[in-house]
C-alpha cells in the first residue's frame, strides 16, 4: 500500500480511530468492573457487620454482648486470615468483654470511630486499615447497645476483609480485558484492511480496464460498476471514443483530400501527355511531381493521424486472409500462390488500416517478383512479450546487400519495369516507424526477398 | 470489344472515350452511379472501367449488385483511393482489376488488354489464326508477317472474332460487342465488313456457318 494512496488514507484513518477508541473504553470498562466488585464487596462486609450485630447485641437478655452462633464465613475461623470481626466498647478500652473472631488471634483492630470518620446513610464507617499481618484491609463499623437508652454502653461492631482479594479479582480480570481488546484491536484493523481493499476494488478494475484499452485488448471500459464510479467510466468511454472520432475524421478528410486532389492530375497528366511539345512535356514532369507530392504528404498526414490515438487490436487473420485473396486475384494471370502462417489468436496492436496497408505494400511487392510463391508467415516474436514478428519471402530472384540497402529511400526503384511508383517501401517504413517497429531486409531461403517485420502485439 | 467508362469527372471521361477509342474499342460513359450500373446490367460489355466515387450510387455496392446478379465482365476499379483496405474492399466486391489515379494510360489500356485476354482465355498478347497474326499490344494485324491495314471497324470486328476463336460468334452478339450503344445497329454492316477482311486476309481464315454466324479457327499453340 502506497503512503499517497487512497487505500493507505482510509486504512490509515480507521485504523488509527480503533487504536485510539479500545484504550479509551478498556480504562472505562477497568473503572465500571472495579467500582461493582468494590461494591459487591463492601456489600458483603455490611451484610456481614450487620448480622453479627444483631446476633450479638439481641440475645440473651443479659446486659453484654455475647458472641454470635453463626460463623457466617469459614475465614473467620482461620489464624490471620484477613477476615475479621471484632465487639468491642467505644467508651472503654479495657472493659470486658472484647469480642473477636479466631483469627483475630489476641490483636485488636483500630475503632474507626476514633478516628473521626463520618457514618455512611446506614450509620457505618469504613476505613482502610492493616491487619495483624500488616496485610492492607477494609474495615466496616457499626455502633450498636445492648440495651435501651441513650446511657446504655455503646458497642463498635467491626468486620473486616482483605483488600488483596479484591485487588486480585481486579488484576485478574484486568489482563483478560486488555487481552480480549488487543485481539478486537487486531480483528477490526485486520478487517478495515480488508475492508479498504475490497470496497476499492473497482477502481482497479478501471486502471486494469485502461490498461487494456491502452495495449489494445478492449476498446472500451467493459464491466459493472458502482453507481460511484460509474460515471467515470462512461467519461472516459466518451473520451475513448471521441479519440476515435476524431481519428476517424482525419483519415475521411485525408481520403476526401486525395480523392479531390488526384483526379484533376489524372487529368493534367493525361492531357500533358497528348500534347507532344516543350509545355506539354514540362507540364507532365511536374505532374508527376506534384502527384509524387501529394502521396508523401497523404501518406505523412495518414501515419500523423495515427499518432497518439489509444490502442486498437486488429487480428492478424483479418487482415491477412482478405488481403492474400485479393492480391491472388491481383495477380492471377500469373498463378501466384500465397501461403499465410500464423496462430489463429495473434493480434497486431494498431489500426486495422495500417496493418493492411504495411502487409498490403509488402505483398504487393513480394507478388510482383515472386516466380510462383509467396509465404507470409506471423507469429508472436520468441523471448519477447507484446511483440510479433511477420516474415513475407518470395521466391524471386531477391536483392543484392547493396540494393537493400539504397532501397526504401523515397522514389527509388531498382527495375522500372515493374509497376509502382517506388513509394510503397516508403510508407511501409513511416508506418512501421510509427509503432515503434522495425523492419529488415534479407535473403530468403527460397531464393528471393525476405522481409521481416517486428510490430507490437496485442 | 465494347467498354463502359463510368467516371464522373468530365475531363477524365473525355481523356478515357478518346484513348480507348483510339485503341480501337467501342466505349460507352456514364457520369453517375445510377447511369453506370444501368448500363452495365443491361448492355453486354467486354470490359468496365469503375470509378469508385460516384454521384447517386457508390461504384463497390454498383459492382456488388452487377455480381449478384451473375453480370461478369471484368471490371477495372479507377480510383484515387488508393489505400489496400479500399483495394481489398474493391477486389472482395468482385473487381478484376485495381489502378490508382493519377495513373499513365498506356498502364490502364495494358490493364484492360489483359482483362480482354483473360476473358477470352488466352494467355499472351499476340493471338494467332491460321496465317493472320493480332499483336494486341501494338493493335496490329499481319498476314504471313506482312502488317495488313485495316480501318478501325474492321480491326474491331477481326479483334473480337479471334480472341473469341475457336467457337462461332452471331451476327447479334458482334453488333453488340463492337458499336457503342448509340450507334446505329444493322447487322447488314456486319456482313459488309466480313466482305472486305476477307480482301485482306485469306478468305477461308473467317468461316460463316450458316444461320448462326461466324468462327475463326483456334491457333495451334492455344488450342
Amino acid at each position: 500500500m502506497k503512503l499517497k494512496s487512497l487505500a493507505f488514507r482510509l486504512f490509515a484513518t480507521s485504523a488509527a480511530w480503533t487504536l485510539l477508541v479500545l484504550p479509551i473504553a478498556g480504562v472505562i470498562i477497568y473503572r465500571l468492573y472495579r467500582d461493582d466488585v468494590q461494591a459487591s464487596f463492601d456489600a458483603r462486609l455490611e451484610k456481614l457487620v450487620n448480622s453479627i450485630a444483631i446476633d450479638s447485641m439481641g440475645g440473651g437478655g443479659g446486659t453484654t454482648p455475647i458472641a454470635p452462633n453463626n460463623r457466617y464465613e469459614p475465614l473467620f475461623e482461620d489464624y490471620h486470615s484477613g477476615w475479621y470481626w471484632q465487639i468491642k466498647r467505644v467508651d472503654d478500652d479495657q472493659a470486658a468483654p472484647r469480642l473477636g473472631s479466631a483469627s483475630l488471634g489476641h490483636a485488636v483492630l483500630e475503632l474507626p470511630i476514633k478516628r473521626d470518620i463520618k457514618p455512611d446513610a446506614n450509620g457505618a464507617r469504613w476505613m482502610g486499615s492493616l491487619g495483624p499481618a500488616g496485610e492492607p484491609i477494609r474495615m466496616v463499623e457499626v455502633i450498636d447497645s445492648v440495651e435501651r437508652g441513650d446511657s446504655a454502653p455503646k458497642y463498635s461492631i467491626i468486620v473486616a476483609g482483605p483488600v488483596d482479594w479484591l485487588e486480585s479479582r481486579v488484576a485478574n480480570f484486568l489482563t483478560r480485558l486488555a487481552i480480549a481488546l488487543f485481539l478486537t484491536g487486531v480483528g477490526l484493523v485486520t478487517v478495515t484492511l480488508f475492508q479498504v481493499r475490497f470496497g476499492l476494488l473497482p477502481l482497479r478494475r478501471i486502471e486494469q480496464g485502461l490498461a487494456d484499452v491502452r495495449s489494445g485488448t478492449a476498446e472500451k471500459l467493459e464491466g459493472e460498476l458502482p453507481a460511484e464510479i460509474e460515471p467515470l467510466q462512461e467519461e472516459l468511454n466518451a473520451l475513448i471514443a471521441s479519440n476515435q472520432d476524431i481519428i476517424d475524421r482525419a483519415r475521411t478528410q485525408v481520403g476526401n483530400l486525395a480523392h479531390a486532389l488526384k483526379t484533376p492530375l489524372a487529368v493534367i497528366t493525361n492531357e500533358a501527355r497528348e500534347d507532344k511539345g516543350a509545355l506539354g512535356s514540362k507540364i507532365a514532369e511536374q505532374a508527376e511531381i506534384m502527384r509524387d507530392q501529394v502521396n508523401h504528404y497523404l501518406d505523412r498526414a495518414r501515419v500523423a493521424a495515427r499518432v497518439g490515438v489509444i490502442g486498437r487490436a486488429t487480428p492478424v487473420l483479418d487482415v491477412l486472409e482478405p488481403l492474400s485473396r485479393a492480391l491472388e486475384r491481383i495477380h492471377r494471370d500469373r498463378a501466384i500462390v500465397i501461403n499465410v502462417q500464423y496462430p489463429p489468436e495473434i493480434r497486431f496492436a494498431g489500426e486495422r488500416q495500417d496493418l493492411e496497408e504495411i502487409l498490403g505494400n509488402l505483398c504487393d511487392n513480394a507478388c510482383k517478383w515472386a516466380k510462383s510463391t509467396v509465404t507470409v508467415t506471423a507469429q508472436a516474436a520468441a523471448g519477447r512479450k507484446g511483440r510479433l514478428s511477420i516474415a513475407i519471402e518470395d521466391d524471386g530472384p531477391g536483392l543484392t546487400p547493396e540494393q537493400r540497402s539504397s532501397i526504401g529511400k523515397r522514389g527509388v526503384r531498382l527495375d522500372e519495369t515493374k509497376p509502382g511508383s517506388g513509394l510503397g517501401l516508403s510508407i511501409v517504413t513511416d508506418l512501421v516507424q510509427s509503432y515503434r517497429g522495425s523492419l529488415s531486409l534479407g535473403q530468403s531461403a527460397r531464393g528471393g526477398l525476405r522481409v521481416d517485420l517486428d510490430l507490437p502485439s496485442a | 470489344m465494347r467498354i463502359l467508362v463510368v467516371e464522373d469527372d468530365k475531363d477524365l471521361n473525355r481523356q478515357l472515350n478518346t484513348a480507348l477509342t483510339g485503341a480501337g474499342y467501342a466505349v460507352d460513359v456514364a457520369f453517375d452511379g445510377e447511369e453506370g450500373y444501368f448500363l452495365g446490367d443491361t448492355e453486354p460489355y467486354d470490359v468496365v472501367i469503375l470509378d469508385l466515387g460516384l454521384p447517386k450510387m457508390d461504384g463497390i455496392s454498383i459492382l456488388e449488385q452487377w455480381r449478384r446478379a451473375n453480370r461478369n465482365m471484368p471490371v477495372i476499379i479507377l480510383t484515387a483511393r488508393d489505400r489496400w483496405s479500399d483495394k481489398v474492399s474493391g477486389m472482395d466486391a468482385g473487381a478484376d482489376d485495381y489502378l490508382a489515379k493519377p495513373f499513365h494510360m498506356e498502364e490502364l489500356l495494358a490493364r484492360v488488354r489483359a482483362q480482354v485476354r483473360r476473358a477470352s482465355g488466352h494467355a499472351k498478347s499476340e493471338i494467332e489464326c491460321g496465317p493472320v497474326r493480332l499483336d494486341t499490344k501494338t493493335a496490329r494485324v499481319t498476314c504471313d508477317g506482312q502488317q495488313v491495314k485495316l480501318t478501325s471497324h474492321e480491326y474491331r470486328l477481326l479483334a473480337y472474332l479471334m480472341h473469341h476463336s475457336g467457337r462461332v460468334v452471331s451476327r447479334t452478339e458482334l453488333v453488340e460487342h463492337l458499336y457503342e450503344q448509340d450507334f446505329d445497329r444493322d447487322s447488314n454492316t456486319i456482313e459488309v465488313f466480313i466482305g472486305r477482311l476477307r480482301k485482306k486476309i485469306p478468305g477461308d481464315v473467317i468461316e460463316t456457318v450458316r444461320g448462326l454466324g461466324y468462327r475463326m479457327s483456334r491457333g495451334p499453340d492455344e488450342a
